[in-house]
């Protein structure tokens, strides 16, 4: 067998420079912000971890616990003692739609997040009850009178406060008052997309039920909040200790807890201080750019989105080719969900806004944060726009 | 595209890569020749699978064998392009009476046509396969040759490529036999090593079955087993669109104790022709000209050729018509829908073509 190139010398010479790359697919999960690898490499060494135990050492955990907890509840506008400590956005969306005992019914909307989906289609076959899809406009927003003949008394409501690939921001607000001005429903709200971006305190009011991820905030993965009224009956999905007031059981991540508030903390900062707005008008000033690009249509032009998403279409162009191309320039970007299997499917939420299956398969989703770098959105602007010509036929 | 590579300089090659051992050491082979590698793995069935180019398995493996050899790898979604060219037509020619063979078909629409043109547009110069079939450079023009390993050559089911894709192409491991194959994985510490061969058809799980599949998609009807000869009832089968034509079992035996053979399947008149095994024996077999291929030089009328019908069948000697081949020794008849390939006469291990074999 002739020589082998060592493979660590392969993989550095065919990875695009350092400078030159662009994480374009926060959306799927953040970069880590420091401040909470610094907090969290703190609370790792602060001693054992769990916080349950009849010694100091418990004890000292336990207080750490409460003090991530207090911090998260205050960043969401809720009471600590309703938040529900997860292993991630996926079970807690579960719990949520698992938990409740006896709704009439369970609804969710068309372009909910597979989590929601399935979670909804068990929690359905479980309950015997019916499952309900609530249908929504071609710009991906609920249809609030199409909800208010769909959804019946005692039902179980499950919609996202924004969408994962289109960004689209969705009426929470008037669709809780509308479906509680005469009946009595339990809403749950999956605000995982939305978490980086809006604030949830101001969304908690209209909802019972609500579902955060650590790493889409720039927290740790594998960190979740279900947000739940105390009083609020909800039957644990994974049995064992009474962990979390016997609503999750399993030993608490207290570094985890603790990565989690700091990270919502500096989303609030960095609401406060308007560099929300400021990633907006980037996000715009690259769709404009884009978007003159022949053929090239941004989704949901005409729907308030979440600051950092940039959703578009090319009919006859393939997702996986353009990802191909930006990969090779150092542009991390999706198609829209991101699959385990890496196959990109044509995705549901389009095809629910009545998209055809052609322009679907030719999505592209960048998706950028506070931390994208002057030099990362001109990369973007120069590089999208000539890979998609490349491509297009 | 220029020369083939491989021997002429490094080239930037997509590498398909099934998650297998073969196509896991064709990309072994082609980063330790030098050229630019990077994998792909097609996504070609969302349905139960057991093993063999479509699970999500199959898909991790082809992953992390990529990690392993340090190459970048992506994967695409082409479920679409599946459905419409190999499982459609396939439950479409049972439903006729026909015996398709999925793979050739995967191999002509998705491996060496979508994914070719989406090699070419995504600027590799190759595109490579870790099927056991050889790529020759002679008299100016890329042949496919068998395998040097005969007993998993696989040129059979390459046979419906034309010079211009072969030109496009590398089979790396076309010069190596199954233990040598394995013996790269291992050098590489790659998973796939050891791992089982795939077999049967990707998209039909084992408890599924091909009958429980085709029942899903289409009818299937009984039929009557009547004798070619007197047209005489012999029998029934509770699924006609099951039988293949030159199968035996399950079709009972006749006056003499001989199993009878399927000549024809008939779903419109609801019935399967059956004859004794010798009155059963042809020596012509019919093509769709339309679907005739020339891989490298194409055959005369009249020129001798050995033909292969079957994925592993054995080479039989023809001589070459316009739409039909004429064998010299007879043979069990032939399935409507069967590829046949056509291998030089004289460098047995040369294909010259191949096309569907009709009524």
């Amino acid at each position: 067998m002739s020589e082998c190139t060592s493979s660590a010398t392969r993989r550095r010479s065919s990875l695009p420079d350092e400078a030159a790359s662009v994480f374009a697919d926060h959306a799927a999960g953040a970069p880590l912000r420091p401040a909470v690898a610094a907090a969290m490499v703190a609370a790792l060494n602060g001693g054992p971890p769990n916080p349950s135990g009849a010694h100091r050492a418990a004890r000292s955990a336990a207080m750490v616990l409460d003090g991530a907890r207090r911090r998260i509840a205050d960043e969401l506008g809720a009471d600590a003692a309703d938040v529900v400590l997860t292993g991630g956005g996926t079970e807690s969306c579960a719990l949520g739609l698992l938990g409740p005992r006896n709704p009439s019914a369970v609804c969710i909307s068309a372009i909910e997040h597979v989590a929601v989906r399935r979670a909804a289609e068990v929690a359905a076959a479980r309950r015997g009850v019916e499952l309900i899809v609530l249908p929504v406009d071609s710009q991906g927003r609920f249809d609030l009178e199409a909800a208010l003949a769909l959804v019946p008394d005692g039902a179980l409501v499950s919609v996202m406060a924004a969408n994962n690939e289109t960004g689209v921001i969705e009426p929470i607000a008037e669709l809780s008052r509308a479906l509680r001005a005469d009946r009595s429903i339990l809403l749950h709200c999956d605000a995982i997309a939305a978490a980086p971006f809006s604030s949830i305190a101001e969304l908690w009011p209209d909802v019972d039920l609500l579902s955060i991820a650590g790493h889409k905030v720039g927290g740790p993965p594998g960190v979740g909040v279900l947000v739940a009224s105390r009083d609020l009956d909800l039957e644990a999905i994974v049995p064992g200790g009474s962990q979390e007031s016997g609503r999750r059981a399993g030993t608490q991540d207290v570094a985890g807890a603790t990565g989690l508030a700091v990270a919502l903390e500096e989303v609030a900062r960095e609401r406060q201080l308007g560099q929300i707005a400021e990633l907006a008008h980037r996000r715009d000033v690259l769709a404009k750019a884009l978007s003159s690009s022949p053929g090239v249509a941004i989704t949901s032009d005409g729907a308030d989105r979440l600051a950092g998403h940039l959703h578009l279409t090319l009919p006859g162009v393939r997702s996986e080719e353009v990802l191909v191309l930006l990969d090779r320039a150092g542009i991390a970007a999706s198609a829209g969900a991101a699959c385990a299997s890496g196959a990109p499917e044509t995705s549901q939420v389009l095809l629910a806004m009545g998209m055809d299956e052609r322009r679907a398969r030719s999505a592209l989703r960048l998706t950028m944060g506070v931390s994208t770098t002057s030099a990362a959105w001109d990369r973007l602007a120069e590089v999208v726009p000539e890979v998609l010509s490349s491509l297009a036929r | 595209m220029g020369e083939p590579g491989g021997r002429l300089g490094a080239v930037n090659v997509l590498v398909a890569m099934s998650g297998g051992v073969d196509s896991s050491s064709a990309a072994a082979l082609l980063l330790e020749q030098g050229h630019q590698v990077t994998g792909v793995t097609l996504r070609l069935w969302g349905g139960p699978s057991d093993a063999g180019c479509c699970s999500v398995s199959d898909v991790e493996d082809a992953r992390q064998v990529a990690a392993e050899l340090g190459i970048d790898h992506h994967v695409f979604n082409m479920s679409e392009e599946f459905e419409t060219h190999v499982v459609a037509p396939y439950v479409a020619e049972h439903a006729a009476g026909r015996t398709p063979n999925p793979c050739i078909e995967c191999n002509r629409h998705l491996k060496f046509t979508a994914l070719l043109a989406a090699a070419d547009r995504l600027g590799f110069d190759r595109l490579a396969t870790g099927h056991h079939a050889r790529i020759v450079v002679a008299d100016g023009g890329a042949q496919l040759w068998r395998g040097v390993d005969s007993a998993k050559d696989q040129s059979y089911v390459l046979s419906m490529l034309t010079p211009a894709k072969l030109d496009r192409v590398m089979l790396p491991i076309g010069e190596l036999t199954k233990a040598e194959v394995r013996a790269v994985a291992v050098s590489h510490g790659l998973r796939t090593a050891a791992k089982a061969e795939s077999q049967d058809t990707c998209f039909i799980s084992s408890s599924i079955g091909r009958r429980g599949f085709l029942a899903e998609r289409t009818d299937l009807t009984p039929g009557a087993l009547v004798e070619r000869e007197s047209g005489d009832v012999v029998g029934e089968v509770a699924h006609l669109q099951l039988v293949t034509v030159g199968q035996r079992k399950g079709l009972g035996v006749d006056a003499l104790g001989q199993h009878r053979v399927a000549v024809a399947i008939d779903p419109v008149g609801h019935r399967v022709l059956v004859a004794a095994p010798d009155e059963a024996l042809v020596d012509q077999v019919r093509f769709d000209q339309g679907s005739l291929t020339w891989t490298g030089l194409p055959l005369l009328p009249g020129e001798p050729t050995l033909v292969q019908m079957r994925s592993h069948g054995e080479p039989r000697l023809a001589t070459f018509a316009e739409a039909a081949l004429h064998l010299v020794d007879p043979v069990d008849p032939v399935a409507p829908g069967q590829t046949v390939a056509f291998y030089d006469s004289v460098e047995p291990d040369r294909v010259r073509g191949s096309a569907v074999v009709i009524p």
